[in-house]
């Protein structure tokens, strides 16, 4: 399953400093601050839709003896609380419809 | 030509009659009360500020009167009116002078939109403002008292003005608000201030207000860049320290300090983060006036501001 940033152009804009990132969410009017690997993710849905697995690989953990297990169940957690967050949603996949930002 | 040409009789009659203009920062109040402690507490504090003569337009328009209630007899209270009507209940009539400055932080809190408004004091030196954002009591407005009184320049004891075009910061110099102890603090501290009678039993407990150096009055209309970010909160027996605080967190901590962040949507974040980019943030904790003051005098300007 992929997941996007929410589909509004222009929703969410960043500024980071050293390890952090504030998000304003231009549809909530809320301001989030975000840890180095939050942001990351947050960049790269930006780019593209991706898969949590993908996402895993892309973005490195913080903690270096962490096992490739632990960090994707990490990354898979920062994916729900950034849903919770309203900052990013699931691509809609049906037999009949795929959003073209999502194929 | 400023306030203090005018007697006490003539500045009585003026407030009274045909009301007058008040300048404060960039913005122009026009103010009518027949109240005599109103009367006084202008001659005492606004001496220094520009006598404007009959202008066309005033930013706001504020009056302090008398209820017309049976209370008028037994506890007389006043109100303060904006456009001729009251945005808050009536106090009682002894809190006149403090329910004026109180409704003239309310007007610019509530209209002037065109600024970032952040609840914090604003000093500056050498061209570079230090905003102090902070909850009450943290000790935010004793410690401006002090740093004015120590070749500081007021901007404000508490509304930070951020343009939004250019993010420069713009003064509003207006009393100085001191509470409880602080007003005793700072008598003590500098001698020579000039500090209004107390009143007390406000919802503030007791208050008094400080007379602003005459030399940020005359410099009202010298805008500032961003220096430093500085989170102020005394606490007994400490050294004063200042602890590196990141850029993300502070920003955070402004958001929840300003009054129109939320409402200036994408203009306020782009403004905010541009004060933030330009200033150096930290925590300041405190217990010495003295300390305070050097370490605030050993600051080093940003690199890259100006």
């Amino acid at each position: 399953m992929k997941w996007q940033i929410i589909s509004s152009d222009q929703a969410l804009y960043f500024h980071s400093w050293d390890n952090e990132c504030v998000v304003y969410n231009s549809l909530s009017g809320d301001t989030h601050l975000l840890n180095l690997t939050a942001s990351q993710i947050l960049l790269k849905l930006q780019q593209s839709p991706t898969e949590a697995i993908t996402l895993a690989k892309l973005v490195p953990p913080t903690d270096q003896s962490e096992s490739h297990a632990e960090h994707e169940l990490q990354i898979e957690h920062l994916l729900a609380e950034l849903n919770a967050l309203n900052l990013i949603e699931k691509c809609q996949s049906t037999i009949n419809y795929n959003p073209p930002s999502c194929r | 030509m400023n306030i203090s040409t005018l007697t006490l009789s003539e500045l009585g009659h003026r407030l009274k009659k045909a009301g007058m203009f008040l300048q404060t920062g960039t913005f122009i109040t026009h103010l009518k009360t027949s109240i005599p402690s109103v009367a006084e507490g202008i001659r005492l504090l606004y001496a220094d500020y520009p006598l404007v003569e009959h202008l066309d337009f005033a930013d706001f328009h504020v009056s302090l009167t008398y209820p017309r209630n049976l209370r008028r007899w037994l506890k007389p209270q006043i109100q303060f009116l904006f456009d001729g009507k009251p945005p808050f209940k009536p106090l009682p009539a002894d809190q006149a002078f403090p329910m004026l400055e109180w409704g003239l932080n309310w007007c610019v809190s509530s209209h002037a939109n065109h600024y970032l408004i952040i609840h914090a004091a604003v000093i500056e030196k050498g061209g570079y403002a230090a905003v102090l954002p902070a909850p009450p009591g943290s000790g935010k407005s004793t410690l401006c008292a002090a740093l004015v009184n120590r070749g500081w320049r007021l901007l404000s004891d508490e509304l930070a003005l951020i343009h939004i075009g250019d993010g420069r910061i713009v003064p509003l110099p207006r009393p100085i608000s001191l509470k409880n102890q602080s007003i005793d603090i700072i008598q003590s501290y500098e001698p020579d201030a000039v500090i209004s009678r107390k009143i007390s039993d406000t919802m503030k407990g007791t208050v008094a207000h400080m007379k602003p150096p005459a030399n940020s009055i005359i410099r009202a209309n010298e805008t500032a860049h961003a220096g430093w970010v500085i989170f102020p909160k005394y606490q007994s027996s400490v050294p004063a320290q200042l602890k590196k605080l990141s850029r993300s967190r502070a920003f955070i901590r402004i958001a929840d300090n300003a009054f129109n962040y939320s409402l200036l949507g994408i203009k306020g974040f782009e403004t905010l983060t541009g004060l933030v980019d330009a200033s150096q943030c930290y925590d300041f904790t405190y217990s010495s006036l003295e300390n305070a003051i050097e370490t605030f005098s050993a600051l080093e300007p940003p690199a890259s501001s100006k």
